[in-house]
């Protein structure tokens, strides 16, 4: 009798051990709940996983700096994770190295929960004939502006030209008390990315590009004049000393603590603003035009790890986090976009004023993305800030950065 | 007869069983990472070429005829040397402040609080320091107020005063293991020495140069050899402080070999600036072994 109980004892361990090991675990390496609410994605993972018994979602969390050198050295050794948070200028990179899955027979199932036409199309435009990535959520590139300071400076509306941005950032400068009207942030220290959030904005608002389909075209026109009406800015005063030491996390601290008129960055630090310093007499507008109607348009993407063992199961997740009211929930709590425009009327029926700006962004100016397709992205944000730095110096004109960032980038990639 | 040489065979190889764990270790994580990255250094990109190609030296004759190369090599040498001539000064002086015959638990709480440099991590310094020098930050307040500046400089971000301010955060992180090292030596100076210079007429200089110098020379030359070795290949305060820039301006050979590979992914060139770090910190550490022998 006693033997009879323990087999059935070995028997049932057994079965048990049998239906954990059939549980596939995946993994979803990210930055979003390093700058959001880390509790809410475990919330998301956790919804998964009581709607899919038979998958379990590691969440895997790095600050953004971080993930793109993770993805690298993971798919390297073999060790990646199967859903992957992406950053558009990423792509080619990656593209280079196989590290992406093509989600070309994912998109086109029958059962997604989403209908493909109905996503943000920027991330999933086609590189080598097939999609790679697919949006999360999106956002603009905007100006947030501390209103107090303008109405100190004397005005009552944020610029909304160039012209008016250096006259109101020159203004609140010289309110001095350590306040400056806009920030430039051209550290060369990681990710030295302070030319793509505010040098691009603005030559995007010029009617500029630097890319000529998949070719650096740095040296032309619109980018010297872009380049020059920064150099003007640092010239007549309106630029917070320290450009070359300023980063990215500095330039929106510095606005958030209400030292700075103005900053040039993704609506998605909106959250960051509204959260950390809600006493800032804060508002969003469209970046300051020359012309043009026209926005950087950026987003959360993720993508599926080629070398990943379950392509399946990770497509289900993405799916799962591109549903029409799991979207709807991303975009709120980052307080952005939809990536799946099916959940625009969930999250605008909530809409703050500073979301309903951004959505006017977003359907009326024209969105630009050139960083996707265009080759050596990253390690040309340092050549850029570089130069960049070295004119707002005063060791170069605006004509020779231009032509310097070409030559340079084109050698990188040669 | 056969049966001594087999004892005596047996009893040689007992030493060689002891090291056996050790030189497994060693062999597993330093030889082979070591050969690893001096065969990437020989393909044309690995890691995120599938299929690299064998190119021989040639990742060395470019990285040679590199002006970026020789310019962090330049950048390397002054920081590493002012680095370690700031450690000396700096953990010398307070090493003899913290020896001196003061009240036994204030001199602990100086020697406690000097120490605490060397307990933060780079990351922690780093920000601190961008803080200070921030052109907002304390230091130009304090420079501003005394009259000393006119506007804010930007001790990071400028050219000019970008690598002297790294010297500043290096010398600051690095002293107190040059003061705990020399510390320790000056508690060995036997007192009759300082008893009897001072019978000759010795002052304070006289007896720092004559008695305090040469006894701790064997010190001093150990411990400088093992701080150039160390600043040499220092990476993190660098790349989280200034990440080598304004332009190239701080840009040392560690952070030329991370930019290759984490930002350009050119894997098989950032193995090929390791190679070079390898080598040169190999002589320092062949000039630092022959030292301890001599000491020995």
């Amino acid at each position: 009798m006693i033997f009879k109980k323990i087999i059935t004892i070995f028997a049932l361990s057994f079965v048990l051990i049998g239906n954990a090991n059939a549980k596939t675990e995946i993994e979803w390496l990210q930055w979003f709940a390093a700058e959001n609410n880390r509790d809410f994605y475990e919330g998301l993972v956790a919804e998964f996983e009581a709607a899919n018994p038979d998958i379990s979602v590691k969440l895997v969390t790095q600050p953004f700096g971080k993930v793109r050198e993770s993805i690298v050295t993971d798919y390297a050794v073999g060790v990646g994770s199967d859903v992957l948070g992406l950053n558009m200028p990423w792509t080619s990179g990656f593209l280079k190295s196989d590290i992406l899955e093509p989600l070309d027979s994912y998109l086109s199932k029958e059962s997604n929960s989403f209908k493909t036409e109905k996503l943000v199309q920027a991330p999933i435009g086609k590189i080598n004939g097939k999609s790679w990535m697919v949006p999360l959520n999106a956002f603009p590139f905007v100006m947030h502006v501390n209103m107090d300071l303008v109405k100190k400076a004397g005005f009552s509306e944020p610029p909304s030209s160039w012209s008016e941005l250096k006259e109101q950032a020159v203004a609140i400068s010289n309110l001095g008390d350590g306040i400056s009207g806009i920030g430039m942030p051209l550290s060369s220290q990681p990710p030295s990315n302070g030319p793509i959030l505010t040098f691009l904005p603005l030559l995007y608002s010029n009617g500029g590009r630097i890319m000529d389909g998949t070719s650096p075209n740095f040296d032309n026109a619109k980018v010297v004049e872009t380049l020059t009406f920064i150099n003007d800015l640092q010239k007549s005063g309106a630029m917070a000393p320290g450009y070359g030491s300023r980063t990215g996390g500095v330039d929106l601290e510095e606005f958030i603590a209400g030292r700075s008129g103005f900053l040039i960055s993704p609506g998605v630090h909106a959250s960051a603003v509204a959260t950390r310093n809600p006493d800032l007499n804060y508002d969003l507008v469209r970046v300051p035009t020359n012309g043009v109607n026209a926005y950087r348009v950026h987003g959360w993407e993720l993508g599926i790890a080629s070398s990943s063992k379950h392509k399946e199961e990770a497509w289900k997740f993405i799916d799962f986090l591109l549903s029409k009211d799991v979207n709807a929930r991303v975009a709120k709590a980052s307080r952005a976009l939809p990536g799946n425009l099916e959940s625009i009327d969930l999250v605008s029926a909530e809409a703050t004023p500073v979301m309903k700006t951004q959505m006017n962004i977003l359907s009326g100016d024209e969105p630009v993305e050139e960083l996707r397709q265009a080759p050596s992205a990253v390690p040309s944000w340092s050549i850029m800030t570089e130069e960049m730095q070295s004119m707002l110096r005063g060791d170069q004109s605006p004509n020779e950065a231009a032509s310097k960032v070409q030559s340079r980038w084109l050698d990188l990639i040669s | 007869m056969l049966k001594n040489i087999s004892n005596n065979i047996s009893n040689e190889s007992i030493p060689y069983l002891f090291l056996l764990p050790c030189l497994l270790i060693l062999g597993s994580l330093l030889s082979v990472p070591l050969y690893k990255v001096f065969e990437y250094s020989l393909y044309d990109n690995v890691i995120v070429q599938k299929d690299p190609t064998f190119v021989g030296l040639q990742n060395y004759q470019e990285i040679l005829g590199d002006i970026a190369f020789w310019k962090a090599t330049l950048n390397t040498i002054i920081f590493t040397v002012g680095s370690v001539i700031g450690h000396l000064i700096i953990g010398t002086g307070l090493a003899l402040l913290v020896n001196t015959d003061i009240n036994p638990k204030a001199r602990t709480v100086f020697r406690s609080l000097l120490i605490l440099p060397w307990i933060l991590t780079a990351v922690v310094v780093a920000v601190n320091w961008q803080l200070l020098l921030n052109p907002f930050g304390i230091i130009n307040y304090g420079l501003d107020k005394l009259g000393l500046i006119n506007e804010p400089l930007d001790w990071l971000g400028d050219p000019s005063l970008a690598m002297w301010s790294l010297l500043l955060i290096s010398t600051w992180r690095g002293y107190p293991f040059i003061m705990v090292s020399f510390l320790s030596g000056l508690q060995s100076v036997p007192k009759e020495l300082y008893e009897a210079a001072e019978l000759d007429g010795a002052g304070f200089f006289g007896k720092f140069w004559h008695v305090t110098i040469p006894q701790l020379k064997p010190v001093i030359y150990g411990v400088a050899l093992l701080d150039l070795i160390w600043t040499f290949q220092l990476f993190p305060l660098v790349w989280l402080t200034t990440g080598g820039g304004p332009g190239r301006e701080t840009e040392v050979l560690s952070t030329m070999t991370f930019r290759y590979a984490f930002v350009n992914f050119e894997f098989s060139k950032a193995s090929t600036v390791a190679v070079s770090i390898l080598i040169i910190s190999a002589a320092f550490t062949i000039f630092y072994l022959r030292n301890e022998k001599n000491r020995i």
